[in-house]
């Protein structure tokens, strides 16, 4: 093929690649998105909620910390992502682990903690403590390949699409594609092989096409639906 | 153990409740159609049983659920035992546990319950008394074998010194059952998935076991044999399933047709013999709240021995002799509608008005069969650990027997106890907690 691709869509399967199911692989992935959504949405705010305070705002800051942290039916809030991630956690004990799957379950209880606080923004801290330590047992004590890169792909796919949402320096965006060029092979995972090959073709731009970035990045994992789709050439 | 130890066992309690939580143990309870998780209180005073206590224990639960695996094999084939006019054949299929479509159905070796779990009570006469058995999806094993193994780690002397079965080993006798009667392929635990009371149950012995957790999407039956789909398409195999679906929910082929959390067409197969199901479809005709009055007459007639254990002193008011017993002893007993479960139903004749009184005894006129009786045991209470004090409370213990090819019975069992000072409803669903169960070697 032109662009140096085997084949159009990639599955390569590793050798002893644990046996998972269509629904878990999704919630491994959308797992490690989520949580690595509400570890970077904390991380944001807590450096952003610094320099609202002497800003003059339209909405009382502590109302808006409660809204943009806390609640429950506020899909994008730092609280609906973090229980995303749980509710995908909780149906993967089998595969991670409890030891690993305690750390999400901490998060949680330290996040309603955080909720019922009187300073939040302190007591969110616990939260991203608890995510960091998850990711780090993941690496640590999940054995089979593919369910701990799946895990680090969904991370490594949500930081570059908030990254090139966030029009951030290249060189961050670019870093973390060098990661999932890596990372993207031991998942096992059906992902458009041209869309993988664009991407790293956009990061090779001086200057960054970040909408183009956020298409291809969204895209790039295919769904059971997606690949059957596209395997049969619908 | 001396009283300083126990003492200083549960001046710990918080820390492994702590624990416990951060491993989400846990029930799901539906109130108001909300679903909401809750903690389950572990109690850190063990109920302790002898060697000997234990053997006789396990010398009468083993006969027991033989027994009752022989009732299951005669319904669903001979049915003699009906024939002989030991069991009469209302209570055999008036019962909501019985099904039809297992006529005829024989599942691998022979064996219907492969985990059974039988609770019992202790009389303040000592004396242990069965209260019911369950043989369809019986829950609960996975609690005390959590606790133990932070007990453990957070003092180890304690268990140094007294020498206690060690009750972990429940995960390697499960998989010695799904792998005895495995028709070659994967293990699986069937979940209806997490909204589901014991969800925390199934998830932690798919993690124990080393078993596929699924729900029935992600399984399929083709060309007469279950598999499961991998991510890469690949379809594999599957040879066990430890179901922890309902009977009627388990095929919507088979069963109930408007089940979304089956799998179509796997009776089929496991007709055939191509799957096992754990435990097998159509058990509940044997842990009916009416048929338990019969247990005690099947190990006579299966086995051909003195039932070692006791049930409680039942009362079936479908007979006349009994329901006029029940009717002139109303106060002293407790009434159980046999097709609830979980504590519910139950009712205790002595803290009825006069208007529920002749309201209930109106509807036990019109529905006999519907209600057993029973004499109210003054169980043997335990002591609990509550705000840095010894209460007692009312106990009982789930035994869990594992059928391989012999029963196995497990050397511990949940013990649940009430919170309520005032109350005999020791279930989880009704505020319960539980103690783990130590079998002394």
């Amino acid at each position: 093929m032109g662009n140096g691709l085997r084949v159009p869509l990639s599955r390569l399967r590793v050798k002893n690649m644990k046996v998972l199911s269509w629904e878990n692989s999704d919630r491994l992935f959308l797992l490690g998105r989520y949580s690595e959504r509400a570890y970077s949405t904390i991380k944001l705010f807590s450096n952003q909620f610094d320099s609202m305070i002497d800003l003059k705002n339209d909405e009382d800051i502590e109302a808006f910390t409660k809204r943009f942290c806390f609640l429950e039916d506020e899909p994008d809030s730092i609280y609906s992502n973090l229980m995303k991630a749980y509710d995908n956690a909780i149906l993967l004990r089998d595969e991670i682990g409890s030891d690993t799957l305690c750390y999400i379950q901490l998060a949680v209880y330290e996040m309603n903690k955080a909720r019922e606080s009187d300073a939040p923004i302190l007591a969110l801290q616990r939260v991203t403590d608890n995510i960091v330590a998850f990711w780090g047992i993941v690496d640590d004590s999940v054995d089979e390949p593919n369910v701990r890169s799946i895990i680090k792909l969904g991370k490594r796919i949500e930081r570059i699409d908030s990254y090139a949402r966030m029009k951030m320096a290249a060189k961050e965006i670019q870093r973390e594609m060098k990661r999932l060029n890596i990372r993207i092979e031991r998942t096992g995972l059906n992902y458009d092989a041209q869309k993988l090959f664009h991407l790293n073709l956009l990061m090779e731009s001086e200057e960054l096409d970040y909408d183009m970035i956020v298409q291809d990045i969204e895209s790039l994992v295919l769904n059971e639906k997606q690949y059957f789709a596209q395997a049969s050439g619908m | 153990m001396q009283i300083t130890d126990i003492k200083r066992f549960c001046a710990h309690s918080d820390s492994v409740n702590e624990l416990l939580a951060r491993y989400g143990v846990k029930f799901g309870i539906y109130k108001n159609n909300t679903f909401k998780e809750q903690l389950f209180p572990f109690d850190m005073i063990p109920r302790v049983i002898e060697k000997d206590e234990f053997n006789y224990l396990e010398r009468g639960l083993k006969q027991r659920v033989k027994a009752l695996n022989e009732f299951i094999k005669d319904i669903y084939s001979k049915k003699q035992i009906i024939k002989d006019g030991i069991v009469p054949e209302e209570f055999v299929y008036a019962g909501s546990g019985y099904l039809a479509q297992c006529e005829g159905v024989i599942p691998s070796k022979g064996i219907y319950s492969h985990i059974s779990g039988i609770d019992l009570v202790q009389g303040k006469d000592k004396n242990w008394y069965i209260l019911e058995d369950n043989l369809r999806i019986p829950s609960g094993a996975s609690y005390p074998m959590i606790a133990r193994d932070l007990c453990r780690k957070g003092f180890p002397s304690l268990f140094e010194e007294n020498h206690i079965e060690d009750n972990r080993n429940y995960a390697k006798l499960l998989r010695k059952i799904m792998d005895n009667v495995n028709t070659g392929g994967h293990t699986v635990i069937l979940s209806p998935g997490r909204y589901n009371a014991a969800y925390f149950e199934h998830s932690y012995l798919a993690e124990q076991t080393g078993s596929h957790l699924a729900t029935g999407s992600e399984l399929t039956v083709e060309g007469d044999y279950l598999y499961f789909i991998d991510y890469s398409g690949k379809k594999e195999k599957v040879g066990a399933v430890y179901r922890r679906i309902s009977d009627e929910f388990l095929d919507p082929m088979n069963f109930r047709e408007d089940s979304v959390i089956g799998i179509p067409h796997i009776y089929d197969i496991f007709r055939k013999g191509n799957v096992a199901l754990i435990n097998a479809p159509g058990n509940g005709v044997a842990d009916d709240k009416g048929i338990y009055y019969f247990v005690p007459k099947m190990v006579k007639y299966y086995l051909d021995e003195e039932p070692v254990l006791q049930n409680a002193p039942t009362y079936l008011p479908f007979y006349k002799e009994d329901m006029k017993y029940v009717l002139e002893n109303f106060d002293s007993l407790v009434l159980k509608d046999v097709a609830e479960a979980g504590g519910y139903g139950v009712v205790f004749g002595s803290k009825m008005t006069q208007k529920e009184k002749a309201d209930f005894i109106k509807l036990l006129k019109e529905n006999p069969r519907r209600f057993i009786a029973q004499e109210v045991i003054d169980f043997l209470d335990i002591d609990i650990y509550e705000g840095g004090e010894f209460v007692p409370r009312k106990a009982d213990l789930r035994a869990f027997v594992l059928m391989a090819d012999e029963p196995m019975v497990w050397k511990s069992g949940l013990t649940r106890f009430s919170r309520n000072p005032d109350s005999f409803i020791v279930n989880s669903s009704q505020g319960g907690g539980f103690k783990d169960t130590w079998v002394m070697v």
